[in-house]
């Protein structure tokens, strides 16, 4: 199948893309790494008007750690995070979804940025962006604004960015002493697969051997979004970390999920819910044991 | 309408008109003639069209050929040498690496990129430095050993 017909610009810096978006609004779409906006398009689920691409545009492409804070800019590649050693010794959770998703050669035009404004409730970085308590800056030509990732997925496809604003960055905070996290994500195979379930936990503890003050869990694959797992992180905050305690969360985790089991998820709800309870449990001790470590 | 765009294939400068929703992987097959570059998927899924797009090995269906303005591409066509075959071309030869050969043009970038960047990949960084092309027919022992041949 080809593409449909479209005009084509390429905004040389992030003013000139924001007065386009403006400009066309619901009319365009924006290429950031292409590989999610390609096969819409060539599928049929959407027909923009104009694509404005933005990997050309060097002010989104800067990644740099900086008093506690990584800030990834939106055209920054999924290559590039899973080659940062920097990133894999402060945020590993972050890498590890890095390197889960696509293969190689779509990890070399995959965006950060791309990745998380596609929603797709089987991406592979939103959940530890979430777990890691990350914001978005989101641009337009009055101004811009920041934005938790946990209020910006609103449904499948579909988040808190307005027609007129673009995605530029993503602040993660630097994880304090004492914490750590963990993402694994199901699939298939372990290159170019959809993922049929992914978890990322969070914990940090109130100094070494001592309780959890701060957890945060995410799943994606079983709603229309990634969530947090609310009841769980309840249930974990002000308990001294044991592998009962990470058994009850993954139990918190199961009921809280409510996936469809339809032939295009690929498995059945049955075994999502099964497979979240496993994955927190195994995320969870994975962030004890980085956060025993630092 | 369609756009002129300026870009470097093989060494070789193009001056092509494309129009703004044609891949970059039919602008190579279509209006240069290089149809070593296969369209497998469309859709990133089976590395048959890959190229290698500033250095950097990409799936070319899911580039714009307009993107590629002012850019350096190598297709299969430019790994030979003065000299005949890229000693991994002859590699994936002698290994018998080659089947029906629709992603061997694909793999062998891939592979030559791999080595460009680290001449001496263990078993495991091959797999991965090859994981992003699919092959059905010669079950990928006989390319991992004909990548191995030639690492150093
Ligand atoms: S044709 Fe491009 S990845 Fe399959
Ligand atoms: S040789 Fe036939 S697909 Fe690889």
């Amino acid at each position: 199948m080809s593409l449909p017909e479209f005009d084509f610009h390429a905004p040389g810096t992030v003013e000139e893309a924001c007065r386009m978006v403006a400009g066309f609004g619901a009319k365009a779409k924006i290429f950031a790494g292409g590989t999610d906006l390609m096969l819409d398009m060539r599928r049929n689920r959407i027909s923009p008007e104009h694509v404005i691409s933005i990997p050309g545009i060097e002010e989104l492409k800067t990644l740099e750690i900086a008093s506690g804070m990584l800030t990834i800019g939106a055209c920054v590649t999924v290559a590039r995070v899973v080659k940062s050693k920097e990133i894999a010794a402060k945020w590993g959770a972050l890498c590890a979804g890095a390197k889960a998703l696509g293969s190689c050669l779509v990890r070399n035009l995959a965006t950060i940025g791309g990745n998380v404004v596609s929603a797709r409730p089987a991406a592979d970085i939103p959940p530890s962006l979430m777990a890691y308590g990350a914001s978005l800056v989101l641009k337009k030509t009055s101004g811009e604004r920041v934005v938790s990732i946990n209020d910006f997925f609103t449904g499948t496809g579909s988040t808190a960015m307005g027609p007129d604003e673009i995605l530029t960055r993503i602040l993660v905070p630097e994880p304090p002493p004492h914490s750590g996290a963990g993402y694994v994500n199901l699939g298939i195979r372990n290159a170019c697969d959809i993922n049929i379930l992914n978890v990322s936990s969070y914990i940090a503890l109130d100094g070494p051997g001592g309780a959890i003050k701060d957890a945060r869990i995410v799943m994606g694959c079983v709603a229309p979004t990634h969530v947090r797992v609310n009841s769980a992180e309840k249930l974990l905050i002000g308990e001294k970390p044991t592998d009962a305690l990470f058994q009850r969360a993954g139990e918190a985790a199961l009921n809280a999920a409510t996936p469809r089991g339809s032939a295009y998820s690929r498995a059945s709800a049955e075994y999502k819910k099964d497979m979240v309870k496993e994955l927190t449990v195994r995320t969870l001790a994975m962030a004890y044991r980085e956060a025993m470590g630092r | 309408m369609k756009k002129l765009i300026r870009v470097t294939v093989n060494d070789m400068e193009y001056e092509v008109a494309v129009k703004p929703n044609q891949t970059l992987v039919d602008m190579l097959r279509y209006d240069l003639g290089l149809t070593g570059t296969k369209n497998g998927c469309g859709e990133g899924d089976c590395g048959a069209c890959t190229v290698i797009l500033d250095g950097t090995p990409v799936s070319s269906c899911l580039v714009l050929a307009v993107q590629a303005d002012g850019r350096a591409i190598t297709t299969i066509e430019g790994v030979e040498g003065k000299d005949g075959l890229h000693p991994l071309q002859k590699a994936f030869i002698e290994k018998g690496a080659v089947q029906c050969g629709f992603c061997t043009p694909g793999m062998v970038l891939s592979a030559k990129s791999l080595l460009d960047e680290n001449p001496g990949p263990s078993e495991e960084e091959i797999r991965e430095g090859i994981s992003g092309n699919l092959c059905r027919c010669t079950g990928y022992l006989q390319i991992i050993d004909a990548v191995k041949s030639v690492s150093k």
